[in-house]
């Protein structure tokens, strides 16, 4: 009943989603958008295992490449480390 | 510390229980009812000979291109108003402009070592092609203009981290540029899209009014263009050092 490609699903997307919490709990942006990608890479697996190469080829360059870039300039326009409570 | 790891591991433990419950039990009967019939028409149609056909055997595009193609021309334009929206922040005069760049020429002139620059030109290479094939094979295989752009944008990237931004402004790659680039991706669209109405009569977007794939390929080109050049834009804007800027902007108050 249970298939080899749904658990495999499930151990991914649960990786990017113990990758997803420590980038909200990170301090440092940096790190925390690293983590962010590495969270993006096991989502656009998922989506693979899914079925969606199309998806994927989408996922991977925006949440990886340009996304990261873009928000690698905003915080160059600004803070490192997050202050704040 | 304690109390994130708890949190942590209890929305874990639903979200497991969750797909277990979708997935494997079925509790929302997806599984018994495959495929809609909206999806078998898709699916029966877009590679056919007659009728309602894109000529296309990858039902994606032909869904986001023919099919759907209104939400996709729109989405162009809502990139089209986030860019516009980003230059019209970042906006600079011509006196302005030429400031800058006077500035930026004064900068150190800082790149990587031999091996990541010689590294990078070969991913680069790599990349450019990939992304051609994804755009020009898009209405055959998966893939298609927003992807291939999107990983044309990413290798510029990498050559912004490895030679910097005023390495690829010397070389001729200046917003100006970059702006007209993306001006053309889109009149390609809008050519590929008013045209065959002048020409032939009939709807917007109309399935099967271009002979054969014409459209789709078109259509591809032209995304992939537009989405290149129109995430180069973006960068560039922001790629102006923040002191660079502010000091220009500091003068405009005075």
């Amino acid at each position: 009943m249970i298939e080899l490609h749904l658990i495999i699903l499930a151990i991914v997307v649960s990786f990017g989603f113990v990758f997803s919490y420590l980038a909200m709990k990170e301090r440092d942006l940096l790190k925390a958008l690293a983590l962010s990608s590495v969270q993006s890479t096991f989502f656009a697996l998922g989506f693979y295992i899914l079925a969606a190469p199309d998806i994927v080829l989408a996922y991977l360059a925006i949440a990886v490449g340009a996304y990261t870039a873009l928000v690698i300039l905003a915080i160059n326009k600004t803070e490192r480390y997050e202050v704040g409570e | 510390m304690k109390k994130d790891v708890f949190v942590a591991l209890s929305l874990l433990t639903a979200f497991l229980f969750i797909s277990y419950a979708v997935t494997v039990r079925d509790v929302l009967g997806i599984a018994e009812n495959p495929l809609r019939p909206l999806g078998e028409f898709y699916l029966s149609h877009a590679f056919a000979h007659e009728g309602l056909t894109s000529h296309s055997p990858e039902v994606v595009t032909a869904i986001v291109w023919n099919y759907r193609g209104f939400d996709t021309l729109f989405e162009t334009f809502v990139f089209f108003l986030a860019i516009m929206g980003a230059l019209s922040v970042l906006r600079l005069t011509r006196e302005q402009g030429m400031e800058v760049r006077a500035l930026e020429a004064r900068e150190p002139h800082r790149h990587m070592d031999t091996i990541t620059r010689t590294t990078t030109k070969l991913v680069v290479v790599m990349i450019v092609s990939i992304s051609a094939s994804i755009a020009l094979h898009g209405h055959l295989t998966p893939g298609g203009g927003f992807q291939a752009g999107s990983a044309m944008a990413v290798a510029t990237l990498l050559l912004f981290a490895a030679f910097s931004k005023f390495t690829l402004e010397r070389q001729g790659l200046t917003l100006r540029h970059t702006i007209s680039a993306y001006a053309l991706g889109l009149a390609i669209i809008l050519a590929t899209v008013i045209a065959p109405v002048l020409l032939y009569g009939g709807k917007v977007l109309e399935i099967d009014l271009l002979p054969g794939e014409t459209g789709l390929f078109n259509l591809d080109v032209g995304e992939y263009t537009a989405v290149t050049f129109g995430f180069l834009t973006v960068f560039l804007a922001l790629g102006v050092p923040e002191w660079i800027f502010k000091l220009v902007l500091r003068r405009e108050v005075k």
